[in-house]
């Protein structure tokens, strides 16, 4: 991708929509540009401001220098903003070390003497047993922090309810919402140094000591299979107003889930026919009467005898095998090995999501780390991560008359983000199907595609 | 504004991944060490944009080690750290903290509330003002927002804290309006303090690391003579993968320059496809950067590294 | 493919018609003979230097070109003795016109009033390539070892004529605009700064061109061309 400053300049802009294409997230913005918003005090005011002007190199003037300063201490001012929570409708979730774990009773054991405040009796369970996990409700076992007053529009995408109505979070929804200023989270007594006596008793877990930026990145950032690479994508996903969740091919020892359905294998066997009606029992009667001979190594590839039509000889003359990814694929399926594994769903932010039946996602996301793996991947790496996807064939109204559309689009798709120390760049990997595109029957429509988009170099 | 950090600072290893939390310690390395890394956490202000982000800064390795090497940066456990950290505070610490956190809420509440106090009254001063500069100012700020909205991505955001915080705003601002002693009214059923996510964990944690909690200067690739040595000569370094190379290097603070180079590192002997050297040039041309490839001539001697830039000859 | 291929009857035809017509494009009396046996049939210079060479006189219109042998350098000595039989060439030329202004030179000369075409046209260096050749750092080092110090082109023979001839072509041309004076003192001015410029290198260190040819199957023979200098030079902004 160009550089969006010169790409703007060496663009023949042919209209000023081509200024919306440019991604402002390419380099470092200048931050003095951010101080124009007020914050705190007026939400509606928080759009994104314009690019600033920058200099090919520094010079010594003072005006420069001045310039700089200014820049910097905006950015300073613009990273120095607090995430304060009004006492109204701050969102509280506690961390839970150990994982999902029901409400601690409002009793205590009572052995040995301690002074209790408890009401009832009966002895409380220590530690989850594995059981408890099952029972607490449908939640993800890498879910790590509660929240009991989930009062955000944030959790109709984020989290999953337990039987008592608290949500639990995953690491990345819990460190995201806590990075965005949106969620308070307090660390456990247990992991802040009270003692037995202090722990027992009431049955709070929240110890009101807020957990900061740093510690719950130090909590979260490497846990239940997050890394800084699957976190950044996720985030930045999530801040453009996407719906992202785990896939199942998260975990790498996961078996990864193939939608394929067979249905639309079947249409295009009937494609094969040879046209409906009357012309079809006439081509059909044809192809009884001599059969194409498939054999070229004698005469011309076209074969010897009638040919009632061009469609026919090219047909013939279609010697080259291809390969048709609408085919039934092989039982032998080569499974997609990390990190060519699809990790995240993604869904637009127009597509109705609901928590507890997502719909088939928009995008299937990949994250590769570049400072990991510095090749390209193998045709086996991402045949075997295309297969892991369903079918997803040119199928829209647009598309079934634009053959360039169709073969972009192919039949399979899933996106790569390939992660350089925090900045992604996401590509989008498709099968096309360039043998299922038949130029010879494209030719009949004759002069009806006029307009053929230039194939765009990605 | 800013006060320098003491040294070394503390890098926090997460992850696999180099962080900084602190904005004093981000400011510092910026201005002192040339060091930018990479912002890669949400800021709070405006959590819906990727165009502006904030804290944590995510170094690179060759950034971390060029820091512990000058001296002025080490590396910390920090999943170690805050466990045991945290697990060590004594209920002194917690109450001390939780009394200054306490303070700190208060005192962002009592902004809060004294800036919207304000609000109100030039709200107020506007409606005695006249008339006619009333609508005048009412027209040049919806004109104003109407030419912000535009600015703003297609991409539409259909939750949620924007929207949030504005209905916030909009019934304290109701409230505000409606009651006569708006600070106590407001104030009293929710409570008076603020709460805060501090960014960094220091107090309560204890600035410096313990000796356990320190890990030894990160491993860096074999690119790294060929940063330190560009680094060295001033330029300020950042990732590359978006241009297709290992590094952008710029003539001064990104925030005001655009780089000159996109930087690939080579081993002296490592055999160079003259193909990339041609692709890199016409790529760096395009964008008015040079291509820039080097290495150094014996590993583990930054001052004998040789570059050499790359750019289209026009022919 | 990397070996370097002999060139073929053909091509030491073409070559040797190449060198006798240069002189007409250049009446420089200062070459030497010796200097034409180079860049003729020596059957040391491989059919890539020659096409290359073909390809700055016929299609960029370079002039005064010659085949330099490269000895291992210093450094390439260094590289390894097996790698003996393959020998660098570098061509060298006048081209057309002016080919690299650095941008601080460039500011300069419009801070004076010049135009690059006002300045006389230097010999520049060529290192042809062919893809798919195996090159390093190493190598590339110690090619730009072997040329001379600060585009210091007078070890050259030849090359003391040439540019004087230029000179005065150029002195002759102002003065007859009228406005000559000024402008030549300006020119002198300037080329006593490049002087030392080139010492600090203040506008770049050594430079030469890296001309690949595209020969690979399926290649049509295009030639490109890249700027590549000693060191980190900032680019040029047009």
């Amino acid at each position: 991708m160009a550089d969006a400053d010169e790409a703007a300049i060496h663009l023949p802009s042919q209209d000023a929509s081509a200024h919306i294409e440019i991604d402002l997230s390419d380099e470092t913005q200048d931050f003095r540009m951010l101080s124009n918003i007020s914050f705190l005090t007026d939400g509606s005011q928080a759009s994104i401001p314009k690019r600033g002007e920058k200099d090919f190199e520094p010079n010594p003037t003072l005006y420069q220098a001045d310039i700089l300063s200014a820049s910097r201490q905006a950015m300073h001012h613009a990273l120095s903003h607090p995430r304060i929570h009004h006492p109204k409708n701050q969102i509280v979730g506690v961390y839970a070390p150990d994982g999902p774990a029901p409400p601690p009773q409002r009793t205590t054991t009572s052995v040995g003497g301690l002074e209790s405040i408890a009401e009832g009796s009966g002895p409380a369970p220590a530690e989850p047993s594995p059981t408890t996990i099952t029972t607490i409700g449908n939640v993800h076992p890498d879910a790590c922090v509660y929240v009991a007053n989930p009062k955000s529009n944030l959790f109709k995408t984020i989290g999953q309810a337990d039987r008592w109505n608290r949500i639990w979070l995953l690491p990345e929804e819990a460190l995201f919402m806590l990075e965005r200023g949106s969620l308070n989270i307090r660390w456990p007594r247990s992991e802040v140094g009270f003692d037995e006596e202090e722990m027992d008793g009431n049955g709070v877990e929240d110890s009101g000591i807020p957990m900061s930026l740093q510690a719950a990145y130090a909590a979260f950032a490497s846990r239940g299979g997050l890394n800084s690479e699957r976190f950044s994508v996720y985030t930045g996903l999530r801040r453009l107003g996407y719906t992202i969740t785990r896939a199942p091919g998260w975990d790498d020892d996961a078996e990864d889930t193939t939608g394929d359905d067979e249905s639309t294998c079947n249409e295009n066997a009937r494609q094969q026919g040879g046209g409906a009606g009357l012309v079809g029992i006439y081509s059909r009667f044809i192809n009884w009467l001599c059969p194409p001979s498939t054999n070229t190594a004698l005469g011309p590839v076209a074969g010897v005898g009638f040919h009632r039509s061009y469609d026919d000889i090219y047909s013939k003359l279609s010697i080259i095998p291809w390969y048709d990814p609408t085919a039934t694929p092989k039982a032998e399926r080569s499974r997609a090995q990390a990190p060519y594994r699809v990790v995240f769903h993604v869904y637009k932010p127009s597509t109705p999501f609901k928590k507890s039946a997502p719909p088939a996602p928009d995008f299937r996301i990949a994250v590769v780390n570049a400072r990991a793996h510095t090749s390209v991947p193998t045709m086996s790496q991402l045949g075997a991560l295309l297969e892991s996807t369903p079918l997803d064939p040119p199928s829209s109204e647009k598309m079934s008359r634009q053959m360039y559309m169709r073969l972009r689009h192919g039949y399979r798709n899933v996106i790569l983000a390939v992660v350089d120390e925090g900045v992604v760049s996401y590509l989008r990997i498709s099968e096309a199907a360039f043998g299922k595109e038949k130029l010879y029957k494209q030719k009949a429509l004759g002069n009806k595609i006029q307009h053929r988009p230039k194939p765009k170099g990605r | 504004m800013d006060s320098d950090p003491l040294l070394p600072v503390p890098i926090s290893y997460i992850a696999g991944s180099y962080f900084l939390f602190s904005i004093d310690a981000v400011t510092y390395l910026r201005r002192e060490h040339h060091i930018c890394g990479v912002l890669s956490g949400t800021l709070p202000q405006i959590p819906q944009q990727n165009v502006f982000l904030g804290l944590p800064l995510k170094l690179m390795p060759e950034e971390a080690r060029l820091l512990v090497e000058k001296g002025v940066a080490c590396i910390v456990d920090e999943v170690k750290a805050q466990k045991e950290g945290m697990r060590a505070l004594r209920e002194a610490d917690r109450q001390k903290y939780l009394r200054e956190l306490e303070s700190q809420g208060a005192h962002a509440m009592r902004l809060q509330t004294s800036r919207k106090e304000q609000q109100r009254e030039e709200a107020l001063r506007k409606v005695e003002a006249k008339k006619a500069a009333a609508a005048a100012a009412a027209a040049k700020k919806t004109t104003a927002n109407v030419g912000s909205g535009e600015e703003q991505p297609a991409s539409a955001h259909p939750d949620d804290a924007a929207d949030e915080q504005n209905n916030q705003n909009q019934t304290s601002r109701r409230a505000s309006t409606t009651s006569n002693s708006t600070t106590s009214v407001i104030a009293a059923p929710y409570g008076t303090t603020m709460g805060i996510t501090p960014a960094t964990s220091h107090p309560p944690l204890p600035y410096a690391p313990s000796a356990a909690q320190r890990l030894p200067a990160p491993a860096v690739p074999a690119s790294y003579p060929l940063f330190a040595r560009l680094h060295a000569d001033g330029y300020y370094l950042s990732p590359g993968l978006r241009f297709g190379c290992q590094y952008l290097a710029y003539p001064g603070d990104p925030l005001r320059f655009h780089s000159h180079f996109l930087v690939v590192a080579a081993d002296w002997d490592e055999e160079l496809d003259l193909m990339a050297v041609v692709a890199g040039g016409r790529l760096g041309t395009g964008v008015k950067k040079g291509f820039l490839i080097g290495g150094a001539e014996q590993v583990d001697d930054a001052d004998s590294v040789r570059t050499f830039s790359v750019e289209w000859a026009g022919m | 493919m990397t070996s370097p291929i002999l060139p073929s009857a053909l091509t030491t035809l073409i070559s040797s018609f190449t060198r006798e017509t240069s002189p007409s494009s250049n009446p420089s009396p200062t070459h030497k003979p010796t200097q034409h046996q180079t860049l003729s049939a020596n059957p040391q210079t491989t059919a890539l230097t020659l096409q290359v060479l073909h390809n700055l006189q016929h299609q960029q219109l370079w002039t005064s070109l010659q085949i330099h042998e490269l000895h291992s350098g210093p450094s390439a000595a260094a590289a390894d003795t097996t790698d003996q039989t393959q020998k660098t060439h570098l061509i060298s030329g006048i081209p057309p016109h002016r080919l690299y202004t650095h941008p601080d030179e460039q500011f300069y000369l419009l801070e004076r009033g010049l135009r690059e075409e006002d300045l006389e046209l230097e010999r520049m260096f060529v290192l042809p390539t062919v893809q798919g050749q195996t090159w390093s750092l190493r190598r590339l080092a110690g090619v730009f070892d072997a040329l001379p110090e600060g585009q210091d082109t007078e070890g050259l023979e030849g090359e003391e004529g040439e540019e004087r001839a230029g000179n005065v072509g150029m002195e002759n041309e102002n003065s007859n605009s009228g406005s000559g004076s000024s402008k030549a003192d300006n020119l002198k001015e300037y080329y006593e700064y490049r002087k030392q410029a080139r010492m600090t290198k203040e506008w770049g260190g050594k430079r030469m061109l890296l001309a690949m040819v595209d020969r690979q199957m399926g290649g049509d023979s295009t030639v490109v061309y890249y700027v590549v200098q000693d060191g980190a030079v900032k680019p040029r902004q047009n």
